[in-house]
């Protein structure tokens, strides 16, 4: 489709409104993060940041153990992500591709699991866990966040696999590739746009969720981001303004791992086999 | 194949919701649970939540609430789904880290920014509203009232939620073949009869689940509601989700908060019953 | 109509199997752990004691019970209601635990806090402070021991009451009002200037004002508490309160608390005389400037003739029914509660919840001085469950407050208003 220069222009336009609409608050969090408690409250007219501090962020670095908290955070959920997309691919195919008793049943479950308020699970979730002897070990966050991103994984991906047309897979396997090869070559780059949505949504819910970290996890050693991120509040008060620079430095794993996903997955899909 | 998915749902979430509704006939507070102690107390839960006329009041601002924003993150999310497809390169890349940055901005700092930039005496909005001319702006209450705190934390949710559905969408789209856009193009479609014959069925099925996956999560969420003003003025942007961590963990009540989430899980089926048996009925015949 | 009533059969053993091993560490506290090495787990909430105290403690304890290592962790305050509920569940409970005094009547009325009640002597009792020791008791039984506690003063800019004139402290609220008049008059041409600011929902600002006029919170007889809202002292209370709202001419909002926006960033900012806060909120406001620390001086929240008394808040220490080695808890606590830790807690400016030693307190600057000056005075919230639930949920003073404040709300219906949610409460 051919667009005019007008079009091209008007569309450029809103793409810029939206970028700068979902930024702000975003740069509104990291200008915050350059300042001091009095110009955070400031009655000035302070757009851009007048004069700023590294304050917040040399004292969020400085906080200790910063480092075992970002290794377990990545440990956590990496391995969730990578289970979460290995256990959806393997029902997605089988619910896309074939007909057999009880897949009617298993949609069901799979729309019905996710109702249920997970912090009316906690409780229930803790005895398993306890029972499980897996309290205070990174598997088990690893197991619950697999859970609880599995359902939107499977439907996702499964709807992914039903519009690759059977011709295509059949047309490979007739030119000599086997069953794997045909996963391989023709299914999973056609997959590409959504397993990044997945492994996204995967990757931002174990990277961010808290009640769980907090509750299953006492051995500081073995503590994941957000526990640290809500050290910041004391009995005493809030350092927002570390807060602010925690978050940026937060969000920063999650960018690089959409930018990751986003090249080898999205490129791979259209450069190929969309057009074969 | 689908065995690992099946161990997991069943045993992490299928399992502990069905200990939800057995703990929803047990008193249960902190002591008992300490204690081990299992005392049934039939439907008295039940009678107490439901006996509380707020709760009728609850329910109905909770589903209003969700109503709104779905609709509001569904609809922005496959606006800019659609436009991320027609951007340049350098554009669509610019948008995609401004919303992953959203999305991925710990709920507890955007939160916090939220109240500043609403703040009444020293929020960036108010200054620019008045820096406009808008002079009324200045000192006004946001959250004053309980349709205004809701408003702000529905817009709150909805800058949360856009990116993850503007992506799935996204995502939606680049799966229709390319080939059919120029095929479409070909012909001589406009734009709208290209977006109806090419995008709209590969974008259906997966407008479904979010539409759907939308409406449960904005129905349960909480952190928001309550961090902005714990549910006050006066109790007047109380959700069902706030009222059971009201009863569970504020009144340490596990029985009755069971029972509220159990009520919640009925309502949430109730809601979007049609919807669950069209998603299962398409699957069986066209998806 | 069968396989129904078969599966809730089943469903109902499941739930009770599960449930049942809920409290399997429960029955075994004691003496069951006399020999080999011991574990001691100790919870103490982030920003309590410094890490110099607990150090030192930790030696001496471990000095003096060979074989027996302390496990000390910090837990976070975000959360820490579910955190305690599972870990009190669970069989490895913690042996000793810090909990906020508004908590401890809950705790103690659900017996998930092992009876202390004839030990107290060997945990400093007859030091104890008033404020805490409230809350540490539930039916006449000992369940807490106080640890720590603060209480807010008004810290005020000693430059700007030089330049407007005030050369007194105020100690009572005619000086108090006289003051912020005097600073109005040489500062009100900014109009930037706020002479104190008082956001509409400090609500332990107000707990002063109505104590100060002979009312409360609530009455108390037995382990029964009626709201009192209502009385025409509480009612005094709140008039005072809004009218220093207005006599001051605060720009803080009415809906909003100390903490959104955080006032003491807005102090730090230089053009507010006077806020109603913690000693240590001088250190954040210092951060945007740091002379801030010196130009602060501090006095009591003033009262109808001398200081109004104050709410005290602050944790107590408990042992967990759960616990598998009740008497080294118990041995932790009296150690902790000696007077040579609790000195320390003086140093690192709070007050020490078993000793009446506040020299280190007073030698600590203005701030922690004035606060040292109103502990005597202190006094704690309705020692009942039902608080608990209100201040981690929704509390009816913020609301009574704003609304009146606002003028939505009459002070009758305000307050009849909140008397009824908190009665509520009460009532559980």
């Amino acid at each position: 489709m051919h667009k005019t220069r007008g079009q091209r222009v008007g569309l450029a336009v809103l793409g810029i409104a939206a970028t700068v609409f979902f930024f702000f608050p975003t740069y509104w969090m990291i200008t915050t993060a350059l300042k001091t408690p009095a110009q955070i409250l400031s009655p000035d007219y302070d757009l851009i940041p007048l004069s700023v501090t590294f304050d917040n962020f040399a004292s969020a670095f400085g906080k200790d153990g910063f480092t075992s908290f970002l290794t377990n955070s990545l440990i956590v959920t990496l391995g969730s992500v990578a289970v979460a997309l290995a256990a959806g691919l393997l029902a997605a195919v089988p619910l896309a591709r074939m007909r057999f008793r009880g897949r009617k049943g298993f949609v069901l479950l799979v729309l019905i699991a996710q109702l249920a308020p997970l912090e009316a699970l906690f409780v229930p979730l803790y005895l398993i866990m306890r029972d499980a002897n897996l309290l205070d070990k990174l598997p088990s966050l690893l197991l619950v966040y697999v859970a609880f991103t599995l359902p939107f994984t499977v439907w996702t991906l499964r709807g992914f696999v039903k519009g690759i047309p059977v011709e295509l897979e059949e047309a490979a396997m007739v030119d000599g590739c086997g069953r794997w090869g045909v996963f391989r070559r023709v299914t999973l780059p056609l997959l590409g746009p959504g397993l990044v949505a997945t492994s996204v949504f995967s990757f931002v819910t174990a990277w961010n969720e808290f009640l769980f970290a907090l509750v299953f996890i006492r051995d500081k050693g073995n503590q994941t981001l957000p526990v640290w991120l809500s050290s910041f509040r004391t009995a005493f008060g809030t350092d927002w303004g570390g807060i602010m620079a925690a978050s940026v430095i937060y969000a920063v794993p999650a960018l690089v791992f959409f930018m990751f996903v986003q090249r080898k997955l999205v490129s791979g899909a259209t450069a190929g086999a969309v057009k074969g | 194949m689908m065995a690992p998915a099946l161990v997991f749902l069943v045993a992490l979430l299928g399992w502990p919701a069905l200990q939800v509704v057995f703990i929803s006939f047990r008193e249960l507070n902190l002591g008992e649970l300490v204690r081990g102690e299992v005392i049934w107390t039939g439907f008295d839960n039940y009678v107490e939540v439901l006996s509380d006329p707020e709760f009728w009041t609850i329910t109905l601002r909770t589903v209003v609430f969700t109503t709104g924003v779905v609709a509001a993150t569904v609809l922005l999310g496959l606006g800019l789904a659609v436009l991320m497809r027609h951007l340049s390169r350098g554009v669509r890349m610019a948008l995609q880290i401004s919303l992953v940055l959203a999305w991925a901005t710990p709920i507890i700092a955007t939160t916090t920014v939220f109240q500043w930039m609403f703040d009444q005496q020293y929020g960036i909005l108010n200054k620019t509203l008045v820096l406009l001319g808008f002079e009324s702006y200045s000192g006004h209450s946001w959250f004053s009232t309980g349709a205004s705190t809701l408003t702000v934390i529905g817009l709150l949710v909805c800058w949360q939620a856009v990116p993850f559905v503007a992506f799935t969408l996204y995502a939606g789209l680049l799966g229709a073949s390319k080939d059919l856009y120029e095929a479409a193009s070909i012909d001589g479609a406009t734009g709208w009869q290209a977006f109806r014959a090419v995008s709209w069925p590969a974008l259906r099925p997966v407008l479904a689940i979010v539409v759907f996956l939308s409406v449960l999560w904005d129905f349960k969420v909480f952190t928001q509601v309550w961090a902005i003003r714990q549910g006050g003025p006066d109790g007047q942007s109380t959700t069902l989700p706030v009222l059971l961590y009201l009863k569970g963990i504020s009144g340490s009540g596990f029985g009755v908060a069971a029972a509220v989430a159990v009520l919640m899980l009925i309502v949430l089926v109730l809601v979007t019953w049609r919807y669950m048996r069209l998603l299962v009925r398409s699957q069986e015949t066209e998806l | 109509m069968r396989s129904w009533s078969k599966s809730l059969i089943g469903g109902v053993a499941v739930a009770l199997a599960v449930a049942g091993c809920a409290g399997s560490g429960g029955d075994t506290g004691g003496d069951n752990a006399q020999s080999g090495p011991r574990e001691l787990t100790v919870w103490l909430m982030n920003g309590s004691a410094p890490e110099t105290l607990t150090n030192a403690l930790h030696q001496e304890f471990q000095a003096a019970h060979p074989g027996v290592t302390v496990k000390y962790e910090v837990q976070q305050w975000n959360g820490i209601q579910d955190k305690l509920t599972t870990a009190l569940a669970s069989n490895d409970a913690p042996d000793v635990i810090e909990i906020g005094n508004t908590q401890s009547p809950k705790f103690a009325q659900q017996r998930v806090l092992l009876d202390i009640s004839a030990d107290t002597a060997s945990f400093n009792k007859d030091q104890w402070l008033s404020g805490l020791e409230g809350s540490a008791t539930w039916d006449g039984k000992q369940y807490a021991v106080p640890f720590y506690a603060a209480n807010r003063v008004v810290l005020y800019r000693k430059d700007m009451f030089e330049q407007a004139g005030v050369t007194a402290e105020p100690t009572n609220r005619a000086e108090w009002l006289a003051a912020i008049e005097k600073l109005k008059a040489k500062f009100g041409s900014d109009k930037d200037f706020q002479a104190l600011y008082l956001p509409g929902q400090n609500w332990y600002s107000l707990l002063s004002f109505i104590w100060d006029e002979g009312g409360d919170i609530a009455t108390q007889d037995g382990t029964t508490f009626k709201a009192a809202l209502d009385s025409p002292q509480a009612k005094a209370g709140l008039e005072f309160y809004k009218e220093l709202v207005e006599a001051s001419g605060t720009k803080a909002p009415k809906d909003a608390d100390e903490q959104t926006p955080e006032q003491a960033g807005i102090y730090g900012g230089g053009k507010v005389a006077m806020i109603i806060g913690l000693p240590w909120e001088v250190a954040t406001a210092a951060k945007s400037d740091p002379k801030i620390t010196e130009l602060t001086g501090a006095f009591p929240i003033p009262g109808k003739a001398g200081p109004a008394p104050v709410f005290q808040g602050g944790s107590n220490l408990a042992i967990p029914a759960n616990s598998k080695d009740q008497d080294l808890a118990k041995e932790y606590i009296k150690l902790i509660s000696s007077a040579k830790y609790q000195s320390e807690f003086a140093k690192a400016g709070m007050i020490p919840g078993t000793s009446t030693d506040l020299s280190a307190l007073e030698a600590g600057g203005p701030a922690s001085a004035a606060m040292a000056k109103s502990s005597t005075n202190g006094k704690g919230v309705p020692a009942t469950p039902g608080w608990a639930t209100i201040e981690a949920g929704q509390n009816p003073l913020k609301d009574m407050l704003t609304a009146y404040l606002t003028g939505a709300k009459s002070i009758d219906q305000a307050t009849a208003d909140a008397n009824a949610v908190l009665n509520e409460a009460f009532a559980g």
